[in-house]
């Protein structure tokens, strides 16, 4: 428990950049990767527009055989995974096999593939079905098929709480290393778009635009928000302890000071909003962390667009910074990413390490009408040069799980 | 980080027997829970059997419940979890809710949601299905359910590394109660019968025509089943102070991954092998201080080979006195559930000084020389048992469990 876990890797492939540079360029500049649906057919639903990889082609980073039959979850994190080896400069000389893990955040990913094969089956008949596709109906191939690619056997682990998985295998990864089980874990988050997915969403009436006549837009903490617009992306990180990264002269982005889970087993109404256990998980970061409400230099949101959670998160900002909070930078990169799922904390979790990087805060696009219930600074429309030193990134999920993590500058 | 963990409290779903003491019976006495299956037409298979848990009836777990809408590995989960509970005799106004939380694996969540609402948008097209629906099956639903269930505020989460993910969550609830994150926490694994599971199993031949015969010459396969199993885990002070029931204590665990073939087990079984050292490492103790492995033992070829020849490479000697079985031959592959109902299997052998037989053994496979406890079970003390648990993806887990003795 005493020892330090620091970032010395980071990789992006997203709607706004495959790699972390483009990324972090667009990310700044307020670039929305916000387009209308390539990947399949939504002609006849009211919203159109998704967060797409648009330029992700796997054979640039896995080479041209054996991926024929992996998913589109599987192919961008292996190739994420290929990424942060790169960055983290961690080749297999460094660390051997064994003391390489992975840890990938992924609930909803999977279920296009399993879905496919089940309605193949249903069509065809079951003894028609491609065994091929059967590996891509288990939640935990995208890890493995990772772990395949990069030849990482120390530990090979998925985890799936919704919206709150990315940042889940993050905290996961860290126990894992704070009890000196491994020696680098890559992990974080992966959601590679489906129509299965965005079927869901829709029909339940949570993505923006589906319903009534309302515009389709991702416009966190603004009073025009209507739901949330999905994307699908994958980001991991390298974590190591301290000493090990040190020992071999690693790159240090950043430092995990802390972190916190809790669950909010109460029903989340529209107008009786429970910050109660939102509240807690940020105070168990912070004292985890060792810091107090005027340490904290940045906020990575969780937001995405939705009417009642973009409310909850600002109040429980609220609640547990009191007079501060207006004081904090609060920006939803989802404004630009779209809801990128189960990739969304780690995407997070690496904005914030950039933003400690580079000493700039990205903005919230889309922000015109304030509302009043969500009155934060959320550094509206365009990104603000201030020294970051801590950033709080926080994954509230609508499935009760309530996640935080505090990034830090090193030093 | 170094307090002790210690089993309080175990619950099983399973397809032998609802109850501990039942399934225990059930184990002991070498009972089948095969039959034909029920959950969906056969016709068109070349197999029609499995191992599904019989005459569950949710209600009968849940009298006064919030009354939600469950799916069925979320109705299995908190049946067990809430068998485990009483079993602890903890008391749930005992426990603190914010300082309890879940860990539970799975392979398919609740895929039996998923399989209802692809049925109707072929037969009856998209505009059939109920929205809500949809939303109850990403398996996030099974934790969430538990936690709402007995109003737990503490950490809550779902493992899916397949049929080992019961060990997975059962590892992770022990560090994240060394790590103080939590004091008490429900663990284990459930799934329900999936459909997609035999379709896809049944396409790699991997299914038994008749029988599960783990180790046997003539095994055919494994057999797809469904259950749960939780175990409540605390502290040892905590269960001391309390004056709890302790079953055993979880002395450490290991992981690791193949790396090798999303399907195919490494064929020498390196990635199990080190899954195994590392968790002997983890406990502290030698290959020699173990005297039971509930082996992963599915019945198919290729993973019982495997599995043995990682076993003699981790015990050498030793493994020849080794009483290993595999209760898959009773209550089929049960999936994510599978490990964590071997576990409470483990925790029970430990306490009743009896191991579980392997049934269905009949002929010898030379190329699995070990004593599998054929057919009939064995009274012997058990100090430290050994659960294996391999899966899809090459995800390997052993945990070990120990007489508590002070």
């Amino acid at each position: 428990m005493n020892s330090r876990l620091v970032i010395t890797g980071i990789s992006i492939i997203s709607p706004i950049g495959v790699n972390k540079a483009e990324f972090w360029r667009n990310l700044t500049n307020g670039v929305s990767g916000i387009k209308e649906i390539t990947l399949f057919d939504v002609s006849k639903y009211k919203s159109k527009k998704a967060g797409e990889v648009s330029d992700f082609d796997a054979r640039e980073f896995l080479g041209k055989k054996g991926i024929r039959h992996i998913d589109r979850t599987s192919l961008l994190v292996s190739s994420a995974a290929k990424l942060v080896m790169d960055d983290a400069g961690i080749t297999h000389d460094v660390y051997s096999e064994e003391e390489l893990g992975i840890v990938v955040g992924s609930t909803y990913g999977s279920i296009g593939s399993i879905s496919s094969f089940d309605l193949e089956g249903l069509r065809e008949g079951p003894t028609f079905v491609n065994p091929m596709d059967f590996p891509n109906t288990v939640l935990n191939a995208p890890a493995s098929r990772a772990s395949i690619f990069c030849k990482a056997t120390g530990l090979n682990s998925t985890i799936s709480t919704g919206v709150a998985s990315g940042l889940d295998a993050i905290i996961y990864a860290s126990d894992f290393l704070r009890l000196g089980r491994g020696k680098a874990v890559l992990s974080g988050g992966v959601h590679g778009l489906t129509a299965d997915i965005f079927w869901g969403a829709y029909r339940s009436g949570i993505l923006s635009g589906s319903r009534d006549n309302g515009i389709e837009i991702s416009a966190p903490f603004d009073k025009r928000r209507n739901g949330f617009i999905i994307g699908e992306a994958s980001a991991l990180v390298v974590i190591e302890r301290l000493e090990d990264a040190m020992e071999r002269n690693a790159n240090i982005y950043a430092e995990i000071k802390g972190y916190g889970c809790t669950f909010n087993p109460n029903k989340v109404s529209h107008d009786d909003l429970d910050t109660e256990q939102g509240v807690r998980c940020i105070s168990l970061a912070m004292k985890d962390a060792g810091l107090n409400v005027e340490d904290i230099s940045y906020i990575s949101a969780c937001a995405n667009s939705s009417v009642t959670g973009d409310k909850m998160e600002a109040k429980i900002i609220k609640d547990y910074f009191g007079g501060h909070a207006e004081k904090v930078p609060v920006s939803a990169i989802k404004s630009m990413t779209g809801e990128c799922l189960d990739a969304s904390g780690a995407l997070q979790c690496v904005a914030g390490v950039l933003a400690i990087n580079n000493g700039i805060i990205p903005p919230t696009i889309n922000y015109q009408e304030k509302d009043e219930e969500c009155n934060l600074d959320c550094v509206p429309n365009n990104s603000r040069e201030s020294e970051v030193k801590n950033v709080l990134v926080n994954s509230f999920s609508d499935t009760g799980n309530i996640s935080s993590i505090i990034i830090s500058k090193y030093s | 980080m170094d307090k002790r963990i210690v089993i309080t409290g175990v619950g099983v779903i399973s397809p032998i027997g609802c109850q501990k003491d039942v399934f225990w019976d059930a184990l002991i006495s070498g009972t089948s829970g095969v039959s034909e299956v029920k959950a969906f037409d056969t016709s068109a298979f070349k197999v029609h059997r499995g191992c599904e848990v019989k005459d569950f009836k949710y209600e009968d777990y849940i009298s006064n419940g919030s009354g939600r809408e469950v799916g069925k590995g979320s109705q299995f989960a908190i049946a067990a979890a809430k068998l485990a509970i009483e079993d602890s005799k903890i008391g749930l106004d005992n426990i603190d809710p914010e300082r309890a939380g879940v860990s539970i694996g799975t392979t398919a969540g609740e895929i039996q949601i998923l399989e209802k609402v692809n049925y109707l948008r072929y037969e009856k097209g998209e505009e059939s299905v109920d929205p809500d629906l949809f939303l109850k099956h990403p398996c996030v639903n099974m934790p969430s359910n538990i936690s709402i269930e007995f109003g737990f505020k503490g950490p809550s989460t779902i493992i899916p590394t397949a049929c080992a993910a019961g060990n997975y969550a059962i590892g992770y609830a022990c560090d994240l109660i060394k790590l103080g994150r939590a004091d008490l926490m429900l663990a284990g694994g459930s799934d329900p019968f999936s459909k997609v599971a035999f379709v896809g199993f049944s396409r790699l031949n991997a299914i038994a025509p008749e029988i599960c015969q783990p180790f046997d010459k003539n095994r055919k396969g494994l057999l797809v089943g469904e259950g749960a199993g939780m175990l409540v885990l605390e502290s040892l002070e905590d269960a001391l102070a309390r004056n709890a029931n302790i079953y055993a204590e979880i002395l450490g665990y290991g992981l690791s991954c193949d790396g090798y073939h999303i399907t195919i087990p490494h064929p020498e079984g390196d990635g199990v092998t080190s899954a195994m050292e590392k968790a002997l490492k983890s406990a502290k103790i030698k290959p020699e201080d173990v005297q039971y492995v509930s082996a992963h033992g599915t019945g198919t070829f290729a993973n019982d080979k495997a599995e043995t020849i990682s076993i003699k490479k981790v015990f050498g000697k030793h493994s020849k006195n080794l009483a290993i079985s595999s209760i898959k031959s009773m209550i089929g592959h049960t999936m994510g559930a599978a490990s964590a109902i071997e576990a409470i299997a483990c925790a029970l052998a430990i306490k009743e000084s009896v191991v579980p037989p392997t049934i269905n053994y009949e002929t010898k496979d030379p190329e699995c020389d070990l004593d599998f406890v054929p057919n009939v079970k064995r009274e012997m003390q058990v100090d430290i048992a050994m659960n294996n648990a391999y899966a899809f993806g090459g995800n390997n887990s052993s945990l070990i469990l120990k007489k508590f003795t002070g």
